[in-house]
């Protein structure tokens, strides 16, 4: 049976970053997810797969860390999930992630279909579709709204700046689709413990022959500095404190 | 011919870029897919326009054309325009000629043989600062460069497209036109509020302060109760108004990024802990349907 593929990332969540008073960023209370665009992709995968009766499997270029992300996917309802392991995963580039995923769509052979969310919500880049499509020379359609699968036509609408477009491809081929294309599901608890049973495959960027250098160096990583008041007006009359809080957008001189 | 090489399926932006480019003491080339897009960038003040010729309507099918281009003319640089478009085009780009890539980027600065980008990453929480060595791509969105003159000699190549992914038709999508980036206030209304006739609410306040209305992503995109170019955030609208009145939105930072250039911002939320009140100036914690018409009154008096 053909695969249909999910691609997703295991990120850290950006609201348990801590800001040091230098303008420093601690990362080290940071938990890790899926990122949260890319919980649409592999819903994306899994109905699309349903209505063609292929395989909805997942994908992940990620470093040791991403083993905790195995489960979480596979109870997404994906049936299979594939890891290519790097702890270069973490600082990796476009250019390299896109590497890695190729390489693992390689491996995993029998691909009709990759699909990728908007973009990841750490560095929010969103090039991995495009750069998959090209490395593996395969047709590419990103920013999906809607997409359907008849025999071997994928027809998908885009939304564009200014419009809205119907295209159509021939398999295989990699797609990007808009998180408002397919909401996500949370899975329940017997799919929570299916999910340890699914099979999981490995792969070692050396094995696959990745290159993992990038011509991208990272010089400086600083927090954006916030500067608010952080005024709570407090109190059980809202009257009262509605009324507080116009005052002080008149002395404030915005009314 | 080395130097920078410009895209934008807006012509606007690829001025813009242009000018950027130029300002940095570059040579800039402009790449276009038609006589038509040649014609609204010949006076961009470039070197040269390139018309990439061939019988393919989409410009992102152009990929692996323009990639050989680059390469043939010894570029230094693709910038883009980042739109839709653009920033597929160039990540396909990026992707044939497997070299770097920074994405939507707020800086760029140029040195030998390496381009210097700054961009947002965590939503907004963090910047980066990233050097790329070699040919690159970069791009970039509109309003970031001042445009410059003078005419540019017009050269047309013909390529070979990409005809895998065939064009069925396009629907414009109308724009309402309203002006969020030059309000003086902004309402914005986060999914707080549960139906569609509650906006009503949210109309009323704006009226009375005067304002125009903004919301979060999810109100947009998924509640469809206002148009999309309407959300607030990192990908949708950045606003920098006197007054922000924030309704019912948690204050996740993909949307507080495009918040937080506003001189004032009010927060209305029920829940105590919602990080919205950590982005405010003043916060009130309470129910928007008991506060919301509490407003309107206060600010009727
Ligand atoms: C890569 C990426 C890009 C994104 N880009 C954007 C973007 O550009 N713009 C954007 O907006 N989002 C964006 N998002 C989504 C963003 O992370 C948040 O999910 C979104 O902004 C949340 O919208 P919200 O605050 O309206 O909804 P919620 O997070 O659901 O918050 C609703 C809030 O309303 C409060 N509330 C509920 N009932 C009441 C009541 N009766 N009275 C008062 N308060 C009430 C709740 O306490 C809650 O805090 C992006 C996400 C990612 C991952």
């Amino acid at each position: 049976m053909s695969k249909i593929v999910a691609c997703y990332k295991w990120v850290l969540d950006e609201s348990d970053i801590r800001i040091n008073s230098d303008l420093s960023v601690d990362f080290s209370k940071a938990k890790g997810k899926i990122s949260d665009y890319d919980r649409n992709a592999i819903e994306a995968a899994v109905k699309l797969a349903e209505a063609v009766g292929a395989k909805p499997v997942g994908l992940t270029f990620g470093s040791s860390k991403a083993r905790q992300s195995l489960k979480d996917a596979l109870s997404r309802g994906l049936e299979e999930a594939f890891w290519v392991k790097a702890e270069e995963a973490e600082n990796a580039d476009g250019a390299v992630t896109a590497r890695a995923l190729a390489a693992g769509i390689k491996a995993m052979g029998d691909v009709a279909l990759v699909i990728c969310a908007e973009g990841a919500s750490d560095t929010y880049a969103r090039q991995t579709a495009s750069r998959i499509g090209a490395l593996l020379d395969l047709p590419v359609v990103t920013s999906v709204l809607r997409v359907t699968v008849e025999g071997n036509t994928v027809t998908a609408v885009r939304k564009l700046d200014d419009c809205l477009e119907t295209v159509k491809f021939e398999l295989p081929g990699v797609i990007s689709v808009l998180p408002e294309a397919f909401q996500p599901t949370i899975p329940g608890l017997k799919a929570v413990m299916a999910a340890g049973k699914k099979p999981v495959t490995e792969y070692d960027c050396g094995s696959l022959g990745v290159n993992l250098v990038s011509a991208r160096k990272v010089m400086e990583v600083k927090a954006y500095a916030q500067e608010r008041r952080n005024i709570i007006i407090e109190g059980d009359n809202a009257a009262a404190k509605v009324a507080a809080v116009v005052s002080n957008l008149k002395k404030e001189g915005v009314l | 011919m080395a130097g920078v090489f410009v895209y934008s399926d807006k012509s606007g932006i690829a001025l813009e870029l242009v000018g950027c480019a130029k300002a940095a003491g570059k040579e800039a080339m402009v790449i276009v897919f038609s006589q038509e897009a040649a014609e609204e960038v010949k006076n961009s003040g470039a070197d040269r326009v390139f018309i990439l010729q061939g019988d393919n309507e989409v410009p992102e099918n152009y990929a692996q054309a323009v990639a050989d281009f680059l390469k043939e003319k010894s570029a230094e640089l693709f910038l883009v325009g980042a739109t839709a478009r653009g920033r597929d085009l160039a990540a396909r780009v990026a992707g044939y000629l497997d070299c770097p890539m920074a994405s939507d980027v707020s800086a760029i600065s140029f040195g030998d043989g390496k381009v210097t980008t700054e961009r947002m990453i965590y939503g907004g929480a963090v910047t980066q600062k990233e050097e790329l060595t070699g040919l690159s791509v970069v791009t970039v969105a509109g309003g970031k460069y001042a445009p410059i003159e003078g005419s540019a000699e017009v050269e047309t190549v013909t390529v070979t497209p990409d005809n895998r992914v065939q064009l069925v038709e396009r629907a414009p999508v109308e724009r309402k036109g309203v002006n969020l980036q030059a309000a003086d206030r902004v309402v914005c209304v986060g999914m707080g509020v549960e139906k569609e006739e509650d906006m009503q609410m949210i109309r009323d306040l704006a009226a009375v302060l005067n304002a125009e209305i903004g919301c979060t992503r999810g109100i947009a995109e998924e509640k469809h109760w206002l148009p999309p170019e309407q959300y607030i955030g990192i990908s949708g609208a950045v606003i920098k108004p006197q007054l922000c009145v924030s309704i019912g939105i948690s204050g996740q930072v993909q949307h507080t990024i495009g918040i937080r250039d506003s001189k004032v911002i009010v927060a209305v939320n029920n829940n105590e802990k919602a990080p919205i009140f950590k982005t405010c100036d003043y916060g009130i914690v309470g129910d928007l349907y008991e506060v919301v018409p509490l407003l309107i009154e206060e600010l009727k008096k």
